[in-house]
């Protein structure tokens, strides 16, 4: 174990990396072995890599806004029904008024960057617990999505449709662009995270917000930065939702909130603050995204795959609170 | 005094890495007040833990009233008659005075608690130490003093034989002190068994009967405390005689500039109409007892507290400190009486601290330049000797000592020129604290100007260039170092309280 | 001193809620005729039955400092699972009880263990067993949507003990046991809260965990105490709501917590713990049911409800908020 440990490769990747990968293959492996001898269909081959992706890739973004929130040691559980709030909302201006696509497409990022901005500016400011404002603005966003549109579910344009070629955006041709975006993103992200100050800012008040503020930052504003850097990310993780799955109805969303924060502690990011990881992240979100495409293919419901998601959620944190438990 | 009635002998405890107790004995007797003396980690809370059963012993025997005994954990301690009256305060603020003293053991009938009875023996414990607090009362509406008055009562009402107090003053006020006193004199009478454990040479005379010394986990002596003097007990703590000599004129020129002047600032109860100014190069020393409004007039100074009014000019510009950030722009550094919390970011690497303050100067457009950064924080860990394989090195693993250099050195790259010094080598060891002091003088005749606040008397007349008085959230006095003495300090510190 | 306690209950956040409630009720009774009706009055208070147990147990996790976010998928799920056994398998209805309230007591401990053993933050925890107890509603209930057996029909008796009226009208023989139930439960768990060690303990560990434990109290087997406390009051929860609701569906009752958490905290529970009565949840949740009863009738749409709900909850931490810094400034 040791040994593994000090090897030079896995010290640089850096060892839960490794193990988090090795999870991933091997998870890949059970699949690929039980599917088809419980249904008789094959898993392995592309179209369930391809499914997998598919919701790696809003997954992704939700996951990739809340690491930078779990960062400052707060939490954001609102961004699932936030993400049905911006589907729904840019959606009815797209289908009913016929806005221009592309203006849809910003009033999603606007709407997400809005909840951002909200949530961030009370905690931040009015120092309102993280876990309320998440309960309050999950609710809320569903109650606005469901006021604008009048309760009705939004579709989205096919491929084929005039409006369709922002699907493009997740899969053009046979080229997963989904996957580019995504990947381009989380390394914008870790850019962010490791070398701007909003970056060092947040991981460090994450860790003593008071030292922070001590020394001439101004906490409140990073703070509020990091909900709004959410905020945005959830409001683009909603045109790959509407690009993968076409509907959207109002009243849902919060299954989405445990998976992404499920990916995003999987991957290493300490619930405490003051530690996070982009690229743990990343894997942590093709493991749930393989988790969901292999319950599926399992022909079982999603009622199982929440219980396993809580139960990974659960031991993650357990982990973490273990390995500082240890520490001290 | 009577039979002894606490006995530990040869008692020794390691951690990994440290032997933090090396065959320490204590001997205490009823009627007895025992001081446990020691620098910081000279391994006293050690010794008092494994006597309350939070840590296990290595090797030794504790006998106790004449058997032998070792208590699992705290509870077992207590219900023996052992009790700890804690540094910090242990208490439950939303519930009452006699909810605090009775919690975990509350008298009942039935399934209700019987907050009635509670409330008696409350009151019959305050009559018998003499105390008037309303048992009533909500635990966070009392004050500090008082709240410590209702730790003792508590520890006295499990029938407590031998009563530690740890550091019990270091809150208090001199009024609260005598209070303090007055109950443990009180207790000596009524044949308890005291340890007292303080820093404070002045209160050991006073209180204490014999002095039991500790030095680096080891055991060193105990003398009786009437037989001996100040400087008797101070060399056996440090092995040698490390009385400085006070400095003997001020360094700062006559015609130094003023660089920050303070006027009629007001902050609470705890800084009342505070003024004086601050000259280029000085070392201007706070004076004054615990609580008496130094940290919080800093704080204030900085902007980390709100103020109410009060006027601040640096280099003769009337300034707007509002937040910290007004400050650090401005010029002013903070360094906290309390590093881990106020002053580091314990997870993060030296080059990552040292740059806090002033990041902006090390940004490549948009990016943090990181090499730029790296050459910073080695050249600070050279010129103040921080003792650190690398920068990379987390703070966390540093000593206190070290950990404060990075902070200086926060400040040193942020060039600030004006620094606030909260309690510079508290939970500092001897040869880093002398380190530190070179260090500020030398940060002087660089031309820094630095606010020292020190609750060290032989740190304030060492180091200050001239001293300002506070008692009470008011300035006392102003004392140049020419003629100061502690008597006059300590009398301006305590001047109001006999008014 | 004890004049100025007088004047402080005076000021007392349950006195301004109780005369919040008292305004909301009028200004709806007299903006809509239909608001004024006894029949809306009786739909209003059974609606308000399960919230109120949830709102009542969730306070013992918020006065220890955590939450409970599971109490509204759990609800949920224990009404499925206790009504799948009478319902698809024609047990009694008592087993269906007896059922959903251990189900729920279970969960409760279950989220204790999480947070007191393994020290997960509270709303971690309890947001996983929120996210589980929903999938395990359906699991349990093999994803049918369950009617609990109707008021009138044969096993439908728990109707009687779980509404506040029978709802048809002012027979003397209609006695409103609901209305002596609650008032029951509400002055038990009051006196739990104030007068036991369960309670005690409770305020303690939300006020400082840290010296409860050093003063020798089994910090762990109160502070799970509190969150079986909460667990055990969804289950009971979900029999009123099994009562109040014909069919109970699968995958539904997020955000029901949000109405019960949102109203203790209007009835003045500290979202940072430590404070909180029970008759003080009991007007915040009125408060918050009012508003959400009342908006269809002034003219808003039902979807409102939520994001007015919201609004309530967020404005409670902020008046709690300035409290605080006001007492911070005066201290």
């Amino acid at each position: 174990m040791d040994k593994i440990k000090q090897n030079p490769l896995v010290k640089k990747v850096g060892f839960n990396r490794v193990v988090l990968c090795g999870v991933l293959i091997l998870m890949y492996i059970f699949f690929s072995i039980l599917v088809p001898a419980i249904t008789g269909s094959g898993f392995a081959g592309m179209s369930h890599i391809m499914g997998a992706l598919n919701y790696a890739y809003f997954l992704g973004f939700l996951s990739l806004g809340v690491t930078f929130v779990i960062a400052t040691g707060g939490i954001d559980f609102s961004i699932g029904p936030v993400m049905f709030c911006c589907g729904l909302i840019s959606g009815y201006c797209l289908i009913t008024y016929n806005m221009p696509l592309p203006l849809c497409l910003l009033i999603s990022i606007l709407i997400g960057t809005l909840f951002g901005l909200w949530n961030g500016y009370l905690v931040a400011y009015w120092t309102v617990p993280p876990f309320i404002v998440s309960m309050a603005s999950m609710n809320m966003a569903k109650g606005i999505a469901s006021v604008f549109t009048k309760t009705q579910s939004v579709s989205w344009p096919r491929s084929t449709d005039a409006n369709g070629w922002f699907r493009n955006l997740v899969k053009a041709g046979g080229i997963p662009t989904g996957l580019l975006c995504f990947l381009g993103a989380a390394v914008i992200c870790a850019i962010i995270l490791n070398n701007t100050k909003f970056g060092r800012y947040i991981i460090c008040l994450g860790s003593n917000k008071e030292a922070v503020r001590l020394s001439g930052v101004d906490t409140k504003k990073w703070e509020m930065c990091a909900y709004l850097m959410c905020g945005i990310l959830v409001g683009i993780a909603t045109i790959f939702f509407v690009g993968t799955y076409t509907t959207v109805q109002p009243g849902y969303g919060d299954t989405y909130n445990n998976e992404a924060i499920a990916g995003c502690v999987m991957g290493g990011t300490s619930m405490a603050g003051g530690l996070a990881s982009i690229s743990g992240t990343v894997i942590g979100v093709l493991i749930i995204s393989l988790l969901q495409e292999g319950i599926l293919a399992l022909k079982l419901t999603k009622d199982i795959q929440l219980i396993i998601t809580g139960i990974i959620v659960i031991v993650a944190v357990y982990a973490d609170v273990m390995a500082r438990r240890r520490k001290n | 005094m009577g039979e002894i009635i606490l006995q530990m002998k040869e008692i020794d405890k390691s951690f990994p890495g440290v032997h933090a107790l090396d065959h320490v004995s204590l001997e205490v007797k009823r009627g007895e007040v025992h001081a446990l003396m020691g620098e910081n980690g000279a391994g006293k809370s050690t010794l008092m833990k494994v006597l309350t059963g939070i840590y296990k012993k290595d090797e030794g025997t504790i006998v106790y009233k004449g058997k032998e005994v070792e208590f699992r954990n705290t509870r077992e301690a207590q219900d023996n008659g052992v009790v700890i009256v804690h540094q910090e305060l242990n208490m439950v603020g939303d519930l009452t005075v006699a909810q605090n003293i009775f919690i975990g053991r509350e008298p009942r009938k039935g399934f209700r608690i019987d907050d009635k009875k509670m409330i008696e023996d409350s009151k019959a414990l305050f009559d018998r130490l003499h105390i008037d607090i309303d048992p009533t009362e909500k635990m966070s509406e009392l004050t500090v003093g008082k709240q410590q008055m209702c730790e003792i009562a508590k520890a006295i009402s499990h029938n407590a034989e031998l009563i530690i107090f740890d550091e019990p003053s270091a809150a208090l006020t001199e009024k609260e002190i005598e209070d303090l006193f007055t109950i443990i004199r009180d207790l000596r009478s009524q044949n308890l068994g005291i340890i007292y454990i303080s820093h404070r040479m002045d209160e050991i005379k006073v209180i204490t009967d014999r002095v039991t010394v500790m030095r680096d986990g080891g055991y060193v002596g105990t003398l009786i405390t009437e037989e001996c003097t100040k400087e008797d007990i101070i060399n056996m703590m440090v092995g040698r005689v490390i009385y400085e000599k006070p400095k003997e004129k001020s360094l700062v020129p006559a015609d130094a500039p003023v660089v920050l002047k303070v006027e009629h600032l007001n902050a609470g109860k705890m800084v009342q109409d505070v003024s004086f100014e601050l000259r280029k190069g000085e070392i201007l020393g706070f004076s004054g007892l615990m609580g008496a409004g130094r940290t919080e007039t800093a704080r204030a100074i900085f902007g980390a507290d709100p103020k109410q009014s009060g006027d601040i000019y640096v280099n003769g510009k009337k300034v707007e400190i509002n937040s910290p950030q007004d400050a650090v722009n401005h010029g002013i550094g903070y360094l906290s009486e309390d590093r881990r919390r106020f002053g580091i970011v314990v997870g993060k690497s030296i080059t990552e601290n040292s740059t806090m303050a002033a990041l902006s100067d090390y940004m490549s457009g948009l990016f943090i330049n990181k090499s730029k950064e790296k050459q910073v924080s080695e050249k600070y860990i050279k010129e103040l000797d921080t003792k650190t394989p690398s920068t990379d090195q987390l703070v966390v693993n540093l000593s206190g000592g070290n950990q404060q250099k990075v902070v200086i050195a926060k400040w040193l790259v942020r060039n600030s020129d004006i620094l606030i010094f909260d309690e510079p080598t508290r939970g500092i060891d001897v040869g880093a604290k002398n380190e530190i002091y070179k260090l500020m003088n030398r940060l002087a005749a660089e031309g820094k100007s630095i606010i020292m606040i020190s609750s060290e008397m032989t740190e304030i007349l060492r180091m200050s260039d001239r001293i300002i008085v506070m008692c009470e959230g008011r300035k006392t006095g102003e004392i140049n170092i020419e003629e100061a003495t502690q008597e006059l300090i300590m009398d301006k510190a305590t001047r109001q309280m006999e008014a | 001193m004890k004049k100025k306690k007088s004047i402080g209950l005076l000021a007392d956040q349950k006195f301004i809620v109780l005369i919040i409630v008292v305004i909301l009720y009028v200004v709806f009774s007299f903006i809509s005729k239909d608001f004024r009706k006894y029949s809306t009055l009786v739909m209003m208070l059974d609606s308000t039955y399960y919230i109120l147990l949830l709102a009542i147990g969730v306070t013992f996790p918020l006065i220890t400092g955590g939450v409970d976010l599971s109490i509204g998928t759990g609800m949920i799920c224990y009404g499925l699972t206790g009504g799948y056994l009478v319902v698809q398998r024609g047990y009694p209805t008592w087993v269906g009880l007896v059922v959903a309230v251990l189900f729920g007591l279970l969960v409760g401990i279950l989220n204790g263990i999480l947070i007191a053993v393994m020290d997960l933050p509270p709303f971690l925890g309890t947001l996983c067993t929120c996210m589980m107890t929903r999938g395990l509603g359906s699991i349990c209930a093999n994803s049918f949507a369950i009617p609990w057996p109707g008021a009138k029909a044969e096993g439908g008796w728990f109707h009687n003990i779980f509404k506040l009226t029978m709802g048809a009208g002012r027979k003397a023989m209609n006695y409103p046991v609901g209305v002596i139930v609650l008032a029951v439960i509400v002055i038990l768990m009051s006196f739990v809260l104030n007068h036991t060690r369960v309670g005690r303990y409770t305020i303690a560990i939300g006020s400082n965990k840290e010296a409860t434990r050093l003063s020798g109290v089994n910090v762990r087997a109160y502070h799970i105490t509190a969150y079986a406390i909460s667990g055990l009051f969804a289950g009971l929860a979900s029999l009123a709501y099994a009562a109040a609701i014909p069919t109970i569906q699968p995958g539904t009752g997020a955000g029901i917590e949000l109405d019960a958490i949102g109203g203790a905290i209007v009835g003045g529970v500290s979202p940072t713990g430590g404070a909180g009565s029970i008759i003080g949840t009991m007007l915040g949740v009125f408060v918050i049911q009012l508003l959400k009863t009342g908006l269809p009738y002034i003219g808003l749409e039902a979807n409102w409800q939520q994001i007015v709900t919201g609004l309530v909850l967020i404005g409670a931490v902020m008046i709690d908020v300035i409290k605080q810094r006001r007492e911070a400034l005066e201290g």
